[in-house]
């Protein structure tokens, strides 16, 4: 009987905390809006160049979140100017498209997901100095990264997210 | 199930057809400014001012760093969908068109092709948005800067679409001056498609923003101000134009900006993309001229009687004339 309970307890434990752990990356996706990123220079044809900073229990989870953070920029908020690149709008103009799209989105930013289809380059190796951080509950690293953009925009036109520029013509 | 796949086949027919708008003619213009910068303008004598007109032709033939721009604009407004028309080789059609027209003769009676004044005057390059192309290469110290600007205006309205500025970074005086305008496009080209997709957008939403002036010949019996009886009413002609204005824009969005006893200038017209064609009855994309459509079929039918004439000017724009054609 001790060991039935015991089971019993350990499955609700266990399925519990895996909702929980689902919810909470539900919720910690869709604000995900804490995260620093700078245009670097102006990239070569298609492609932003910039740097990212993410960040994570390990630095290789950082590093993983720096990437995804580089292309949830050029999605959803758009690349900061500087002073020799001018800014970029944000791919997906309608606020509530992550709303609208959550199941694609998680897809598309999933461990392994589509979205690494869209680094094109970057220091891959760990950051050190400035560009990574020891902070409280983890690491902060910066990378530069070189996003395809044109590329990425065709994706999300050929997945139906956004419009293209000649659609209804 | 016939009728289900006949009636599938039938939206889909509707669909095909209702979907495709008229696409807009785009094309990159040297600014003014630009030409004057370059020393390719035709300085004339304007009633003792001293006045000048660009001249295209001479900036394309004398300018690499035009032709760099306008190459790298083209480049990527074609990867989106909207190829843009080449004013060089327009320019180079139209000549070519009057000589050919010149020489042209019939094969029976050896009759000329006729033109009157105004046709040949209409008979110029034409664009629905116009890309207005500006740079200026700007020395810092040892270093040069390219600075860049393309504006897209709504040939109709005047209004501004979508304008952005590019700068490319600061580079020696010895890197190829083509490398770097290339520099200054890509800076800014996303924000500017951007800025046009934006108009696309509110295109589809709001229809297409067009100007319609009507203009009378002195053969016109009526004038704007003449009144007519409707509903007990005496009503001006000009306010039963307004009100179909009122009732075919799209929520009957119109400003009326001008109103004379001769001459109806309406602007900001909103118009709907699509049309019944009451030849076919079938759903189809109109520009202004397919637009006002009804309005001349309802001024040559009683109690107005009138001769109409239509001169549209490209997709966003129609003149109406009244009393001849």
């Amino acid at each position: 009987m001790k060991r039935f309970l015991f089971t019993l307890l350990v499955t609700c434990f266990l399925f519990s905390n895996c909702y929980a752990t689902n919810k909470d990356r539900r919720k910690s996706f869709k604000s995900w809006d804490n995260y620093e990123i700078t245009t670097e220079k102006v990239g070569q044809d298609g492609t932003k160049f910039v740097k990212v900073w993410g960040f994570g229990k390990s630095v290789d989870k950082a590093i993983m979140n720096a990437k995804k953070n580089a292309v949830h920029a050029c999605i959803f908020r758009g690349l900061p100017g500087a002073s020799t690149a001018n800014p970029t709008p944000p791919l997906v103009k309608d606020p509530d498209c992550l709303e609208k799209n959550i199941d694609y989105f998680e897809k598309f930013f999933e461990a392994g997901g589509a979205y690494l289809g869209y680094i094109n380059l970057t220091t891959d190796g760990v950051p050190a100095g400035q560009d990574r951080r020891k902070v409280k509950g983890g690491y902060k690293v910066a990378l530069y990264i070189q996003v395809m953009y044109d590329n990425l925009k065709v994706k999300l036109e050929n997945d139906g997210i956004i419009r293209k520029l000649n659609s209804g013509f | 199930m016939k009728r289900i796949l006949s009636a599938v086949a039938a939206c889909i027919l509707a669909v095909s057809a209702f979907g495709q708008a008229k696409k807009p003619v785009i094309m990159v213009v040297p600014s003014d400014i630009l030409c004057e910068r370059i020393g390719c303008t035709v300085k004339y004598d304007n009633g003792g001012l001293q006045a000048s007109y660009p001249d295209y032709e001479k900036a394309f033939k004398s300018s690499d760093e035009l032709r760099t721009m306008i190459s790298a604009v083209a480049e990527f407004m074609a990867q989106n969908g909207f190829p843009i028309q080449s004013l060089e080789q327009e320019l180079k059609r139209l000549k070519n068109e009057s000589v050919e027209m010149g020489l042209m003769t019939g094969k029976e009676e050896g009759g000329f092709i006729e033109e009157t004044a105004i046709e040949r005057l209409r008979r110029n390059a034409k664009a629905d948005i116009i890309l207005n192309l500006d740079y200026k290469v700007t020395k810092l110290g040892p270093r040069r800067q390219i600075e860049f600007n393309l504006q897209a205006v709504d040939a109709y309205t005047s209004k501004i679409i979508s304008g952005n500025t590019g700068v490319s970074s600061a580079v020696s005086a010895s890197t190829p001056i083509t490398s770097i305008l290339e520099e200054s496009v890509l800076s800014f080209k996303d924000n500017f498609l951007s800025g046009l997709q934006r108009h696309f957008d509110d295109l589809f939403e709001n229809g297409r923003e067009i100007t319609v002036t009507l203009m009378r010949y002195d053969t016109c019996p009526i004038d704007f101000e003449t009144e007519y009886e409707i509903n007990d009413y005496d009503v001006e002609f000009a306010d039963i134009i307004e009100a179909w204005f009122a009732d075919k824009c799209v929520q009957g969005r119109f400003t009326l900006d001008s109103k004379s006893a001769n001459r109806m200038r309406f602007t900001q017209v909103r118009m709907p993309l699509y049309d019944v064609n009451p030849i076919n009855g079938k759903e189809v994309a109109i520009d202004a001229n397919g637009f006002v459509r009804s309005l001349v079929r309802m001024l040559k039918k009683e109690p107005y009687n009138l001769v109409v004439g239509v001169t549209p000017k490209g997709l966003g724009e129609v003149w109406i004339t009244l009393g001849d054609k």
